[in-house]
């Protein structure tokens, strides 16, 4: 059915994904700011946190951290949408549904640009945590969990919004995009454990797939890798991407309808 | 009776920057003119008029609008003064009524008259029933009313309208003009920016033409028409023969601006030369698809003063099917 | 007859304060009013703040128990000033973004090339953004009440905070209106919102600071909103105290004479172009 090989399309959708973050590397900047922000001032402000008991960790900077990667991986899923808005708006995304290679190459492309933003974003912020007297007791399993978790996620929030965006067919909706990433951190296990909220919260927050993307990102800094940390992280990231995936995916290809 | 004049105006000059945006204008509009202010984009309109409404200060150079100066006097001007600038800016927020409300207060109409004045003047415009609704569900033409509306609730001696009719259609326009025409009669000196011939022509008593900032005509309609001379006589060929057209038509008179394919020429004799000009056409070998004589528009007085034609101009009427 | 003459003087008042002051009446209510027929402009503004409230009270409510935790009813007591001063800042922009649209619009110009006391236009969006943040906090603590938040210094309590609400929305509301005056571009403006989201995470708003890490306590005392927090905390969690409220009110109008007169300069420098 194809009537051209998919390899160097997506390699040339890549390449392109890529040279605009080399010409431009200044697009990490405000996605790297606010996680950066929340992990400094989130760290000062809540020490206190540490003096409850069953809290996880007595080193704050080993909780607030894995909350900064992920909003840091997070915004670069949010890359790909913000590509594929700019396509929609410029009309260069039409050109390429002409073209007669696969669509889903089309996603591709700017998932995997996202992917590789998220690695960037996440050995900055790693960086910043060990300068601010970051633990990590995970060793290299505990780093591999920590990266697959950040790329995933990347991965995931990348589907996401490609799906937003061929709904809304507007760069504007970006900011529903960002909204979605703040509400979905927020009502986890971002800053304090399960066992520590009350009422609605504590429902949301057990069942949030974040939570479970969150302790396998976090795991590597408050001890060593367990399974039980990590298959359901696992799981929750591939859940979200199928889900999100297939439904950008159905979108593109309904697209002229 | 030494009445002031409403607008005088010399050596007025605004720098943008590098930019002369108007370069040292003189004008005189007397008491119940209607002033037509033509020119194409960015020649300097608005400029001019944001420097006789004070909302700019000039950089050089004196105007009085009402007898009082706009720099020294403004509020004086302020109150003399009806403005409808080129956007019609209302907050879409507001209804038309509130909007009138307001712009009552701000010229300090006494707190017992402003919702009768209100009231009239949407009545004036046409839009009472729609007074009461957000002005962000108006239409493009019922803005442009109240627009107008809002620029008049103070009865102004002379009002300013820039460009009050780009993007109406044929119908808003002329509801525009009639209503130009009403207030005119009611003594109202109108100074109005166009980039519509049509509308100077049918409007104004007076018109000057500004070009990169200058005034480069001046006077009535007629008498601009006059001193461009003679009638232009047009001729479509073929591209082929663009050349041999205009050997054989220039010994007639000079050459003026015309759209490709086409040659035009002020025609001296004016019509009794035609039967010699066509002969020569004839001998030359031209074969004409179409010709016309035209006897001189504003459109010709711009073109001979710039040089060039207006955009949205045709160089004939024929070219300008109904629009 | 004279053709031009200055047509029915009798209808008009004559200038001078008491028409200025009209003017600024009229000016100010139609700055409220746009501003509340667009909800979509505050309404995330006071969410943000109650959602914020809401997962904080739910998740650090055991930290109040801990030794150096003031004594508070709940979490959300605590948090319950921190929640009115991001509304009312987070509030603050909308005054100078609907300044630059005026701008950008250029109802502005109509309003300038009328014959009106050239402050009135200026200081009716002073006015209209302070009524706004009033409006704003007594919403706030509203909500904050019926969820069960007390102000311990009662009805005095709650006018004070309404009162500091309102100061703290002239001085940040200032910068905005600087900016939108001099930029005259609504999304510039809105280039200050990430400024004032930091000036809050790094005060004392949302925790103890005998609770913080030692050097992010020294600079978020160091933050002025920390001096206005800690004045409304006093009214929220302990009761009534004339120095703190002071304390408060001094401050908010000394940033409010820095950004005002930035914001007035800007101004005239417009107005006379
Ligand atoms: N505030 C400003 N800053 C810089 N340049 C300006 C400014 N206002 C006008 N100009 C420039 O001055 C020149 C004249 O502009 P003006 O708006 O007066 O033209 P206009 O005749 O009204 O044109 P249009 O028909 O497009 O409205 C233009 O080159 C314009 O770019
Ligand atoms: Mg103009």
């Amino acid at each position: 059915m194809t009537a051209i090989a998919s390899g160097p399309v997506l390699g040339g959708l890549l390449r392109r994904s890529v040279l605009r973050l080399r010409r431009m590397p200044s697009v990490l900047v405000p996605a790297l700011v606010m996680p950066l922000f929340f992990l400094v001032s989130y760290s000062g402000s809540f020490d206190g946190l540490t003096n409850v008991e069953g809290y996880g960790t007595d080193n704050i900077v080993n909780w607030m951290v894995a909350w900064s990667l992920m909003m840091a991986a997070s915004f670069s899923g949010s890359g790909a949408s913000g590509v594929i808005g700019t396509d929609i708006d410029t009309g260069f995304l039409d050109r390429l549904l002409m073209a007669p290679s696969d669509r889903w190459v089309v996603l591709a492309g700017p998932l995997l640009y996202s992917m590789v933003r998220a690695a960037i974003s996440t050995t900055l912020v790693l960086i910043a945590a060990a300068l601010l007297g970051a633990d990590f007791p995970g060793g290299v399993l505990g780093l591999l969990s920590t990266y697959v978790g950040c790329a995933g996620m990347a991965l995931a929030i990348g589907c996401l919004g490609s799906w937003v965006m061929l709904v809304m067919r507007d760069v504007q909706a970006q900011a529903l995009v960002q909204l979605m990433i703040f509400g979905g951190t927020f009502l986890s296990i971002g800053q304090v454990p399960v066992d520590f909220m009350t009422g609605w919260l504590k429902v949301v927050a057990r069942y949030n797939p974040v939570t479970f993307v969150l302790r396998l990102i976090r795991q590597g800094f408050l001890g060593p890798v367990a399974w039980d940390t990590t298959w359901p992280g696992l799981v929750a990231l591939a859940g979200m991407t199928v889900l999100f995936g297939g439904l950008a995916l159905r979108t593109l290809y309904r697209y002229e309808s | 009776m030494g009445s002031p004049l409403p607008i005088e105006v010399r050596g007025l000059l605004r720098t943008f920057g590098d930019l002369t945006a108007v370069d040292g204008i003189d004008l005189i509009v007397e008491a119940g003119e209607v002033f037509g202010f033509l020119g194409p984009n960015g020649a300097g309109k608005s400029t001019t008029v944001r420097m006789l409404t004070t909302l700019l200060q000039p950089t050089a150079g004196i105007a009085k609008v009402a007898g009082y100066d706009v720099v020294a006097d403004a509020n004086k001007v302020r109150q003399s003064i009806g403005v409808a600038l080129q956007d019609a800016a209302i907050d879409p927020l507001m209804t038309g009524t509130e909007l009138l409300h307001l712009q009552a207060v701000l010229h300090g109409i006494k707190r017992r008259s402003v919702a009768d004045r209100s009231a009239e003047m949407l009545e004036r415009v046409g839009l009472t029933d729609a007074g009461d609704r957000r002005v962000g569900t108006y239409s493009g033409g019922m803005r442009r009313r109240l627009d107008l509306a809002l620029s008049l609730i103070h009865r102004p001696t002379v009002l300013f309208l820039d460009e009050p009719t780009t993007g109406l259609d044929p119908t808003s326009r002329q509801a525009v003009w009639e209503e130009v025409r009403a207030l005119n009669n009611d003594g109202t000196t109108v100074f109005l920016t166009t980039q519509y011939l049509e509308e100077a022509d049918e409007l104004a008593g007076r018109v000057a033409i500004i070009d990169g900032g200058k005034i480069v005509r001046d006077g009535t309609p007629g008498q601009l028409k006059r001193a461009v001379g003679a009638p232009t006589l047009r001729v479509d060929v073929d591209a082929a023969q663009v050349e041999i057209a205009r050997a054989a038509l220039t010994a007639f008179g000079d050459e003026r601006p015309a759209k490709v394919n086409r040659v035009a020429i002020g025609l001296e004799d004016g019509a009794p030369v035609m039967t010699e000009v066509l002969r020569s056409l004839d001998a030359a070998g031209v074969v004409v698809h179409h010709l016309e004589l035209d006897e001189p528009s504003l459109d010709d007085v711009f073109a001979e003063a710039t040089g060039r034609r207006l955009e949205g101009a045709s160089d004939a009427v024929a070219d300008s099917p109904a629009r | 007859m004279t053709a031009v003459a200055a047509p029915d003087v009798g209808a008009r008042d004559p200038a001078g304060p008491a028409l200025a002051f009209r003017q600024t009446l009229s000016l100010s209510r139609r700055a409220v009013i746009s501003t509340l027929r667009k909800p979509a402009a505050f309404v995330p503004g006071l969410f943000f703040p109650l959602l914020m409230a809401a997962v904080y009270s739910s998740q650090f409510d055991r930290v109040t128990a801990t030794p150096g935790f003031p004594e508070v009813d709940s979490f959300l007591q605590f948090i319950l000033p921190a929640t009115i001063l991001q509304g009312v800042a987070f509030g603050s922009t909308i005054g100078g973004v609907e300044m630059a649209q005026d701008i950008e619009s250029g109802f502005f110009d109509r309003l300038t090339s009328a014959p009106v006391a050239r402050p009135a236009i200026f200081l009716s969006r002073v006015a209209g953004s302070a009524a706004f943040a009033a409006v704003e906090a007594l919403i706030l603590i509203g909500v904050l009440t019926a969820f069960g938040a007390r102000v311990s210094a009662g009805f005095g309590g709650v006018a004070a905070i309404v009162v500091i609400s309102v100061f703290l929305a002239v001085a940040l509301g200032g910068f905005g209106l600087a900016i939108a005056i001099r930029s005259g571009n609504a999304e510039v403006v809105q280039g200050i919102f990430p400024a004032i989201f930091a000036l809050l995470f790094v005060s004392t708003a949302f925790f103890p600071p005998s609770l913080m890490k030692g050097w992010f306590r020294v600079i978020a005392e160091a933050n002025p909103v920390s001096t206005v927090i800690d004045a409304m905390r006093h009214l929220v969690i302990v009761g009534w105290s004339t120095a703190e409220f002071g304390k408060a009110i001094a401050v908010l109008v000394a940033i409010s004479a820095v950004s005002l007169s930035l914001a007035y300069s800007q101004y005239r420098h417009r107005v006379k172009a």
